[in-house]
């Protein structure tokens, strides 16, 4: 009896000190699908970019510009991406926003992509390099690029509000499309992304 | 047990805690921190010191990154020192939930066996430090500059969201500050209860104008201009509403900071009105010039104050019914001097109504050493604090311990930009870390020792709790022996959180001139107040975008003695 008393009296020590080693959880690692969205907190990310490229390329490819310029030319018209600027208050992998624009546009097969003024650079590097040593049938000539009829540029804008634990992040992505002949902005597109955060000040 | 054995146990006891206490002071004498090493050159010891010190995944993982990235700055490694930055705010932002297991664990053990979690004029030095490297790194790379600019705007917009934030709890700088200057007050002193009230008016960390002075420049320097415009304009009012006065910052700051803003609403044009209310201000002293560039330059000077421990010893009074708490200093002679001056700046019993209270309390001898400690009387809550045992828990003294802040020593007279041989213009302070960490250690003091004593109490108590569950008989000498264990393993548990970003600078001084585009040869000198003189060279490559640079200057005293001349240049 008076063992099980003192059992009973160890029991908040025991509780506390099981909660205190629950804090410290080992590492668990599993594979999980790429697409899907795992938030861990409110800052852009992976599906954030997928997101709006897919969108803003959509919007972009439904605008009567492509239909103007493949009655104009009669081939489909090739874009260069200049810049997108991240004005956000968040770190962006710009490059991977870029390339997601990219794969959306390519996967719609309405436009084609003219590479960067440093991948251009470089294939012409390694086109000087074939001119000296690789064989005349398998050489790629000087001269033959294909040049860019609109480009591509934009910004990420972002604003924040929070107050204690809870932070609403607003995104904004404002991209426009130039024809590089006239100047003319011919498409000017917009996407608008809203984060809730909300975050409790007690935990385990 | 007789009372002479017991007598001779509390003595024990007395004697193995204040060897225990002097053994907690002996290890910061002997070890030189990070950034002591740094200013030595030797930045390998540095990092193993840290490696040593600081777990990357451990209570003091936050530090970790922090001194690392301090050091990789030093070493123009920014990219590396980047991402100790960012894993450090990635801790910060986590930080926020707070454990509740953690939290109970502190009352039973000490705050230093929890997470270091930071200070809150912490996060402002991070996107500061993340937006510099950033920046050396656009100098680095001028053909591919842009995303390391936009970077390091990124920060200064985090910085802002941060600082909002911040303003909204503490009220900011909106309004002039009525009360006046802090330092001046410290001098004041002792009007205590636990710390006098006005020492610690006006000393809250409530918004940074420097930082946001910095972010105007690198607004300003990527053509930016509403947003510098906006920043340049917040900085001004904070420091005009009191920050330059919590700081013991020159009034030039205001009119450096003034003509600034100026600058940016004449380049972006449409603010004639503001315009003509500034240079009115700035009576005459401005000047612009379109043919010039603005170049800004940053000079981070010493080593931040450190965080030491203040040991006190609480024991209880049956004859005054009171609890006393008297300090145990070690140290050198001037860190013990400084100990005793803290220790009565905020807590010893040193106004009028102590004295009188000490008086009616105790004898004579206790008034004369009321400036050395401190008494709770208990009064009519005696019996109680008895019958709760806390009377009998404190029979062999508990230790407390809490932080004090070394004193603030300011070695520079002055600081100069020169240009061709010839003095160009003055560096002025613009922030003062060393004020800002003492300032908020004398903010915590109230609450940190208040937490320090209830713990101790608290672990007093449940010791005495656990002796009696346990079946051990308190009034015999095994029952003495148990109690003067516990006694020790809560002394040894007692330790102050003397946790700090150590690297952090003395102070931050700023030059902001227009010289022409091109390669400029400048050298800063640092006049110390010893007559030393500290010279630090470097070419700028001026043009329109590349106009601020940053330095750290360390001011290893004893090298200036043996004549060395230890000049970290650190321009990116």
């Amino acid at each position: 009896m008076k063992n099980n008393r003192k059992l009973t009296k160890l029991i908040p020590f025991a509780v506390l000190s099981t909660l205190a080693l629950s804090a410290c959880e080992s590492t668990k690692v599993q594979r999980i699908d790429a697409n899907q969205e795992v938030a861990l907190s409110d800052k852009w990310n992976g599906k954030d970019s997928q997101l709006v490229a897919e969108a803003m390329i959509s919007d972009m490819l439904s605008f009567p510009w492509v239909n103007d310029h493949l009655k104009r030319e009669g081939s489909r018209p090739a874009i260069i991406i200049q810049t997108v600027r991240n004005k956000s208050h968040q770190h962006i992998a710009v490059d991977t926003f870029l390339n997601d624009l990219k794969r959306a546009i390519l996967r719609s097969g309405q436009a084609d992509f003219v590479a960067n003024k440093e991948v251009r650079n470089e294939i012409r590097e390694e086109r000087k390099d074939q001119e000296l040593n690789a064989s005349l049938e398998s050489q790629n000539e000087m001269g033959q690029e294909y040049g860019a009829d609109y480009a591509l540029s934009g910004t990420i804008n972002s604003f924040v509000d929070q107050q204690g634990g809870t932070r609403v992040t607003f995104y904004q992505v404002d991209l426009r499309l130039i024809d590089m002949t006239s100047n003319r902005e011919v498409w000017n597109g917009q996407k608008k992304i809203q984060k809730l955060q909300e975050r409790s000040g007690y935990g385990f | 047990m007789s009372a002479s054995i017991k007598k001779s146990i509390s003595l024990l006891v007395i004697l193995i805690q204040v060897c225990l206490l002097s053994a907690c002071n002996i290890t910061p004498l002997q070890q030189l921190s990070p950034a002591q090493l740094a200013q030595q050159g030797n930045f390998v010891k540095a990092k193993q010191n840290i490696t040593h010190n600081y777990s990357k995944t451990g209570n003091e993982r936050l530090l970790y990154h922090l001194e690392m990235a301090s050091l990789l700055q030093l070493e123009k490694n920014f990219e590396q020192s980047n991402t100790h930055l960012s894993e450090a705010i990635n801790l910060i932002e986590s930080f926020y939930t707070q454990s509740i297991s953690e939290l109970a664990m502190v009352q039973f053990s000490g705050p230093t066996y929890t997470t270091y979690k930071g200070k809150a004029y912490y996060v402002p030095q991070i996107h500061i430090m993340k937006a510099i490297n950033y920046n050396a790194l656009a100098q680095k790379n001028p053909s591919n500059a842009q995303p390391f600019f936009d970077a390091a705007l990124v920060e200064m917009r985090q910085l802002d969201v941060f600082l909002t934030g911040l303003k909204e709890k503490t009220g900011g700088y909106t309004t002039l500050q009525t009360n006046d200057s802090t330092a001046s007050k410290i001098n004041e002193v002792l009007t205590p209860i636990f710390a006098p009230k006005g020492l610690l008016e006006n000393i809250d960390y409530k918004d940074d104008a420097y930082a946001h002075f910095l972010s105007g420049v690198l607004f300003e320097q990527t053509g930016e201009l509403d947003s510098a415009r906006l920043q340049y304009e917040r900085a001004m009012q904070m420091y005009d509403n009191g920050f330059k006065q919590q700081y013991k910052l020159p009034d030039l700051v205001s009119h450096q900071v003034s003509a600034a803003l100026a600058r940016v609403m004449q380049k972006a044009g449409g603010y004639q009105n503001k315009l003509r209310e500034l240079k009115n201000k700035l009576k005459g002293k401005y000047e612009s010039s379109n043919d010039h560039t603005n170049v800004t330059i940053v000079q981070d000077i010493g080593i931040a104050p450190k965080r030491k421990q203040l040991n006190l010893l609480l024991k209880a009074d049956a004859q005054a019914k009171a609890l006393i708490m008297t300090p145990i200093v070690f140290g050198t002679t001037q860190e013990r001097k400084a100990q005793i001056r803290w220790f009565q700046m905020l807590h010893a019993d040193t106004s009028l109504f102590d004295m009188i209270q000490n008086y009616m309390l105790g004898d004579l001898g206790d008034v004369a050493m009321g400036t050395v400690t401190k008494r709770l009387p208990l009064g009519p809550l005696w019996d109680e604090a008895v019958k709760l045992g806390i009377v009998d828990a404190l029979e062999f003294g508990a230790r407390i311990s809490v932080t004090y802040l070394e004193p603030i020593d300011t070695p520079v007279k002055k600081s100069e930009v020169w240009l061709a041989g010839k003095p160009y213009t003055q560096l002025i302070p613009y922030h003062s870390i060393g004020l800002l960490t003492l300032q908020d250690a004398l903010a915590q003091s109230n609450s940190e020792i208040r937490a320090a004593l209830t713990r101790e109490l608290t672990k007093a108590l449940s010791a005495k709790k656990v002796l009696k569950e346990v079946g051990v008989k308190q009034d015999n000498l095994l029952g003495s022996l148990a109690k003067f264990s516990t006694s020790l393993v809560n002394a040894i548990t007692a330790s102050a959180d003397t946790r700090q970003w150590q690297t952090l600078p003395l102070e931050t001084r700023v030059a902001q001139f227009a010289l022409p585009a091109g390669e400029q040869k400048i050298t800063i000198k640092t006049y110390l107040n010893s007559g030393h003189v500290i010279e630090q060279s470097e070419t700028l490559n001026i043009n329109s975008n590349m106009g601020l640079w940053h330095t750290r200057t360390f001011l290893d005293t004893k090298r200036d003695q043996s004549s060395h001349t230890l000049s970290t240049l650190n321009m990116e």
